[in-house]
């Protein structure tokens, strides 16, 4: 392999990841923050709260989870190889 | 890594057959169960209302009935109280009155008894009387 | 598949190694076939089925072992059905996503319980069905063809109109949401459980005792939401289909 690909690849590899966790990472903590501040104030609705957070959070992990399979696709399945 | 080849329609196949499999052996036999355990339960659950309002209608009219009876006991209590004191009062009349005849009588036989002795002692007076007219005059006159 | 020459560095290691990207082929006429994959699948199938057979051979009114647990497993899927698709029409599609969601989650569990490394393959190693993108490409694949057919079998080529419905404007997005919603469906369950599966072997790499065991406990619980997620999105995309009223709600839930 190019030395030069390959070290553009490992680069492009941790930006990929690096910069897909900002957006969710920011938005997982708004989600949490306000599910507390739901369980806060209705406490009695705290199972169904919980359960709609943890899909929420699926969702947006699911986001990071993207740049991590282009991440990968450079690491592993780079087509520039 | 990304390689597809011919693993993929052979998994959806595998898949597929999966579905069968498991909606055959799984899903419509538990789901058959799930709705006769439903149907069990809810028609379990009438039955048991109905003897629920059963046993309810009963509670009532036993309840009527104890009232009905505690009321005709108190009204046979006050009947017998009453009758009891009535009798209560008649005997002590009655004994009032015998007692009121004894005494009178009583009287009368002390009121006879005085007036006999009065008599005998009138009489006896009397004749002391004319024994002493007799001796003071006696001696005089004799 | 190709590696960069790096990470051949962490094979030297004799405790664990990292094997990414390896495959053990099988080869079926000029069909080449990921081996380790069927392998893995047809050990979660057998224990899917198992379990069936053995929690439907004795049925009784009141459920005792195996039923027991079997019924939970049903009733969990006839709920995330129940909600997507609603009351009257989720029983023609409860297999479809109860056998989406039985499967995703065994494979996900069973690549983090059962000890696969430790048998030893000529190539490759073997590891969760759903961490093959094969796998999850198969399934969002069948998802989509189950809710074109969900919109056809209901309306007919009305089904077509929602591609114009609010505005034509909108056609082409409306043409690329189909390609995504297979597209997100199979990477976020490919990624998700290869990247749990990476996470734990790179830290058993590092430090090969009780160290990793908190990272396995958040694996399993990402896997289960995913399987969750999975089928979730499955029925809401069916429901879509079968009502046919916007293309809005569709990641609401």
């Amino acid at each position: 392999m190019n030395p030069t690909i390959a070290a553009a690849s490992v680069i492009a590899a941790a930006l990929a990841i690096g910069l897909a966790a900002i957006g969710p990472g920011i938005g997982q903590g708004n989600a949490s923050g306000s599910a507390v501040e739901g369980i806060a104030r209705q406490p009695e609705a705290e199972g169904k709260i919980r359960g709609t957070l943890l899909l929420t959070l699926a969702f947006m992990e699911s986001l990071t989870i993207y740049g991590l399979v282009i991440a990968l696709v450079l690491l592993f399945a780079n087509p520039f190889a | 890594m990304f390689d597809f080849d011919a693993t993929l329609p052979l998994m959806a196949i595998q898949f597929l057959i999966l579905m069968v499999l498991l909606n055959r052996l799984f899903f419509k036999p538990l789901m058959k169960t799930l709705d006769e355990r439903d149907s069990y339960i809810r028609s379990n659950q009438v039955d048991a209302q109905e003897r629920l309002a059963k046993a309810q209608r009963l509670i009532q009219q036993y309840e009527e009935e104890l009232a009905a009876s505690r009321r005709e006991a108190q009204a046979l209590v006050a009947s017998a109280e009453e009758e009891a004191q009535k009798i209560a009062a008649q005997r002590l009349a009655e004994a009032q009155q015998e007692a009121q005849a004894r005494r009178e009588q009583a009287q009368q036989e002390l009121d006879r008894q005085k007036a006999e002795a009065m008599q005998a002692l009138e009489q006896q007076v009397d004749a002391l009387s004319r024994q002493i007219l007799d001796k003071v005059l006696g001696a005089s006159v004799g | 598949m190709q590696m960069l020459s790096f990470l051949d560095t962490f094979t030297a290691f004799p405790l664990a190694e990292l094997e990414v990207g390896k495959h053990f082929y099988w080869e079926i006429g000029n069909l080449k076939l990921h081996g380790q994959v069927f392998i893995t699948s047809w050990i979660v199938i057998a224990i899917l089925l198992t379990a069936s057979v053995l929690a439907t051979r004795n049925i009784q009114r009141v459920p005792q072992g195996i039923q027991n647990v079997m019924e939970y497993a049903l009733e969990f899927v006839r709920d995330i059905a129940k909600n997507q698709l609603g009351e009257k029409e989720y029983r023609p599609w409860l297999p479809f996503i109860g056998t989406l969601f039985l499967f995703i989650f065994v494979s996900n569990w069973s690549g983090a319980l059962i000890p696969w490394r430790l048998i030893e393959l000529p190539e490759g190693e073997l590891a969760a069905p759903t961490s093959d993108i094969n796998t999850t490409v198969a399934l969002a694949l069948l998802t989509s063809l189950a809710y074109f057919y969900a919109g056809f079998s209901k309306r007919g080529l009305g089904y077509f109109s929602k591609y114009v419905e609010p505005t034509p404007i909108l056609l082409p997005i409306a043409i690329l949401e189909d390609f995504t919603k297979p597209l997100s469906l199979s990477f976020r369950l490919f990624g998700n459980i290869l990247a749990d599966e990476l996470v734990v072997a790179v830290l058993v790499l590092l430090v090969p005792l009780f160290v990793p065991i908190p990272v396995m406990l958040l694996g399993l619980f990402t896997s289960a939401i995913q399987a969750l997620v999975f089928a979730t999105l499955a029925g809401a995309y069916i429901h879509e289909a079968v009502e046919g009223h916007g293309g809005e709600e569709h990641e609401a839930h």
